[in-house]
């Protein structure tokens, strides 16, 4: 971690110059940023490269399948919990374990409690201080800069937060990697006490989320100006759903068009045989795209094209707010942190609705799989976007082979053109100054790159 | 205080259970100057600090070069997380071929295995878990501001868990997580093969308690490390025998079939290799 922007590495290639931005910050893990000049002192391409690899997946292989879920939420700290998920239920989808209902209604509350409270640590964390402060030097461009000007606002994060995590811990235990979803269903069902005390917690927290709703677009609107370079995102963008309307546990992957063209709508075991693994010389992570998609995204801003449904009034109404404001499709990058906010409230709502329905409270928790020898697919709409596991278990339920496919994979083509498309029009020479660093970083944290994740 | 974090072969868990401490975590940064952490502030290079929260082994080339920085740099090291203390899960096994990437790139290359942090970095406090609980990396924080003492847990998981072990006879054994095992139940009475008995404690048996075995993330008790005749798996053989009535090969049998999985988080780590140079997979 030797280089400040102003000390730029240089090499020949392609007959120019090749400049690198590292390590690219406010991100989760490790990567830079290659621009690549022509000789004529023009971008030719940017790129992000990923710099780490631990291959988690291919520490499944040989192992007991009933291990792998809980090693495999280890791929990543944002989204461990939806490796977790994805892991069983390529299991079940293998070993044919019916889900019981109760199981199916707690996955879905921790879905959306760990969303929201993985979306509130963007929030704070990346977002705010790109938004709040996006010129200030970069010693205050940062949560504790912003914390000691306008501690009010970061406060009322920090709460929404903090019901949030406490909310997950009476549920499940812990916050980043929980042992509760397991094979075949989860390990034990909430009792009275702790689902209306995780009610009582989240009715708490309406005001905050309203005015930090507010504060955000009042920034985006100002910043969309200083921003927007006119380089919009194109390709498809893909969601898990159920009848069209995303949902993290949908059995079914909805591709659509940003431009002109038809949805395609596919199944999980469709979405691994039509994917495309591409591998390149230059990144440990290997990017993926779909037959005749070859720049998909994946994540807050597909799922919030897709739209929210009508079951969370407060969520579809600001979103369709959004449309008529910035117009369909919501194709431009900032819009991607509006989306975290409105899934933030999405979450939240969702989460109320299951926990006022509630019935399962003592319900049957797991149905404990049976293996032969058989595969399995998955998929489960992160945080961060679409996640895919494919396993194979021989008939003793050991592991012969095992694949995951994360959200910055599927994402990388498209972030990576984009990407250039902004460094075209913002890079003027080899001499990266701090704002145009801070623009390119911009361009990729819009994307929410997990590196971890991404290359497992 | 100069205070800074790092990641170095980390899945983030760490970083984000820190992160998940909220207002408290910030409101004592803003007390303070955030030295360099790519999570949190833009700063491109390592610079001198006070304390530093580094979380993740060290797996290749460049982390190798950020580790030897720190060292330089850094008046004190917390190690955070089990990657960090022990290696972690990407040591559970030897190394496997990368992925293929041009030698001119400029990718890191691997090392060929992961290392825990101290084998490069003087550590001043070491903090396993996976991760370790937000609360917890904060206590540690504050005790090197002269605040507190550093948070030591020496019990078990067993110490902290709600749940009573009988003695009784155990038909077969699973490595099932859980699967829905009455409250108050130990979860090896039902035939599940928690670690909780040779595991540090300090979790608050976060995963007993809600009905999923404990897999041993904050690696080995101060008993299981306290002498030569200890070990993870030689103490989980003793427990369950005792525990269930069993026999003490039959039992071995049991749980040197899955040996892996008992030194999941720890097996890069040299004490322990150490100490159970036998039992180790793969030695
Ligand atoms: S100890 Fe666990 S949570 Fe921390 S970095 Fe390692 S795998 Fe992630
Ligand atoms: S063995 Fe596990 S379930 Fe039993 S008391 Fe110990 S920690 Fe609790
Ligand atoms: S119960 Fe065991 S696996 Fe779970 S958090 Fe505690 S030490 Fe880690």
């Amino acid at each position: 971690m030797s280089n400040d922007v102003s000390n730029l590495e240089g090499s020949e290639e392609l007959g120019g110059q090749k400049v690198r931005l590292y390590p690219v910050t406010r991100i989760q893990g490790r990567a830079d940023i290659e621009i690549i000049f022509t000789p004529y002192h023009e971008v030719s391409e940017a790129r992000f490269r990923a710099l780490e690899v631990r291959g988690l997946d291919r520490l499944a292989v040989g192992m007991p399948a009933l291990r792998v879920p809980q090693v495999l939420s280890r791929i990543c700290g944002s989204c461990g919990p939806f490796h977790q998920l994805a892991s069983c239920m390529a299991l079940e989808n293998a070993t044919g374990a019916v889900l019981p209902a109760a199981a199916g209604t707690v996955r879905e509350l921790l879905c959306w409690l760990w969303l929201a409270h993985s979306h509130l640590l963007s929030i704070i964390y990346t977002v705010l201080p790109d938004l709040a402060l996006p010129m200030s030097d970069m010693a205050v461009r940062n949560i504790t800069g912003i914390y000691m000007v306008e501690q009010e606002a970061v406060s009322r994060l920090f709460r929404i937060q903090a019901a949030f995590a406490e909310a997950l811990g009476t549920v499940a235990g812990t916050l980043v990697h929980p042992a509760m979803v397991v094979p075949g269903g989860v390990s034990s069902i909430p009792d009275v006490r702790t689902l209306s005390h995780t009610a009582e917690l989240l009715e708490g927290c309406e005001d905050d989320l309203r005015e930090t709703l507010r504060l955000l677009e009042m920034l985006i609107k100002r910043d969309a100006q200083m921003t927007f370079t006119g380089t919009t995102l194109e390709g498809h963008y893909m969601a898990a759903t159920v009848e069209g309307v995303p949902f993290p546990l949908g059995d079914e992957v909805t591709v659509k068009p940003f431009g002109e063209g038809e949805p395609v709508v596919l199944s999980h075991r469709q979405l691994l045989d039509g994917m495309v693994e591409a591998p390149v010389q230059w990144s440990y992570l290997v990017p993926v795209s779909l037959k005749g998609a070859d720049h998909l995204l994946t994540g807050p801003l597909s799922r919030m094209n897709m739209g929210y449904g009508p079951d969370t009034k407060w969520a579809d109404l600001e979103c369709n707010k959004c449309v008529e404001q910035w117009g369909r499709p919501l194709d431009r990058e900032f819009l991607a942190y509006m989306a975290l906010m409105l899934e933030v409230i999405r979450a939240w709502e969702k989460s109320r609705l299951l926990l006022e329905e509630w019935s399962p409270a003592g319900g049957v928790a797991c149905a404990a799989p049976e293996f032969s020898a058989a595969s399995g697919v998955s998929v489960v709409d992160s945080p961060r976007g679409v996640i895919l596991h494919s396993v194979s278990v021989d008939g003793s339920g050991i592991v012969e082979a095992y694949k995951v496919v994360s959200p910055l994979q599927f994402n990388c083509p498209m972030m990576n053109r984009h990407l250039s498309g902004i460094a075209r029009k913002v890079v003027t020479g080899i001499e990266i100054t701090d704002a145009v660093a801070q623009r390119l970083q911009f361009a990729v944290r819009a994307f929410n790159p997990c590196v971890p994740c991404g290359t497992h | 205080m100069y205070i800074a974090t790092v990641a170095l072969c980390a899945c983030g868990g760490c970083h984000n259970s820190l992160l998940a401490a909220g207002e408290p975590f910030v409101s004592l940064l803003s007390e303070h100057t955030i030295s360099f952490s790519s999570y949190l502030f833009d700063r491109r290079t390592i610079s001198p600090s006070d304390v530093v929260l580094a979380t993740g082994g060290i797996r290749n080339h460049e982390e190798l070069e950020i580790a030897r920085e720190i060292e330089r740099t850094s008046r004190k090291v917390i190690a955070v997380g089990s990657c960090a203390v022990y290696g972690g899960l990407p040591g559970a096994r030897d190394r496997e071929e990368p992925p293929a990437v041009s030698e001119g790139a400029g990718l890191p290359e691997m090392l060929e295995n992961v290392m825990p942090l101290d084998s490069i970095v003087g550590v001043e406090l070491y903090l396993p878990g996976c991760p370790p609980p937000p609360g917890l990396i904060l206590e540690s924080l504050k005790s090197l501001e002269g605040r507190y003492e550093p948070p030591h847990f020496d019990g078990t998981v067993c110490s902290e868990c709600p749940r009573t072990v009988e003695v009784k006879p155990v038909k077969s054994w699973s490595l099932h997580p859980g699967c829905g095992v009455p409250e108050g139940s130990c979860l090896l009475n039902h035939g599940l093969l928690c670690l909780g008995p040779v595991t540090r404690g300090g979790c608050l048996a976060a995963c007993p308690l809600e009905g999923s075995i404990c897999i041993g993330c904050r690696g080995p008790s101060d008993m299981v490390l306290s002498s030569q005749l200890h070990s993870m798996y030689s103490d989980m053989v003793k427990y369950v025998t005792l525990s269930t009535a069993s026999r003490r090969e039959k039992v071995e049998k049991k749980l040197s079939a899955v040996l892996e999985t008992i030194y999941l988080f720890t097996r890069r780590d040299p004490v322990i290799r150490a100490k159970v140079k036998e039992r180790v997979p793969g030695e």
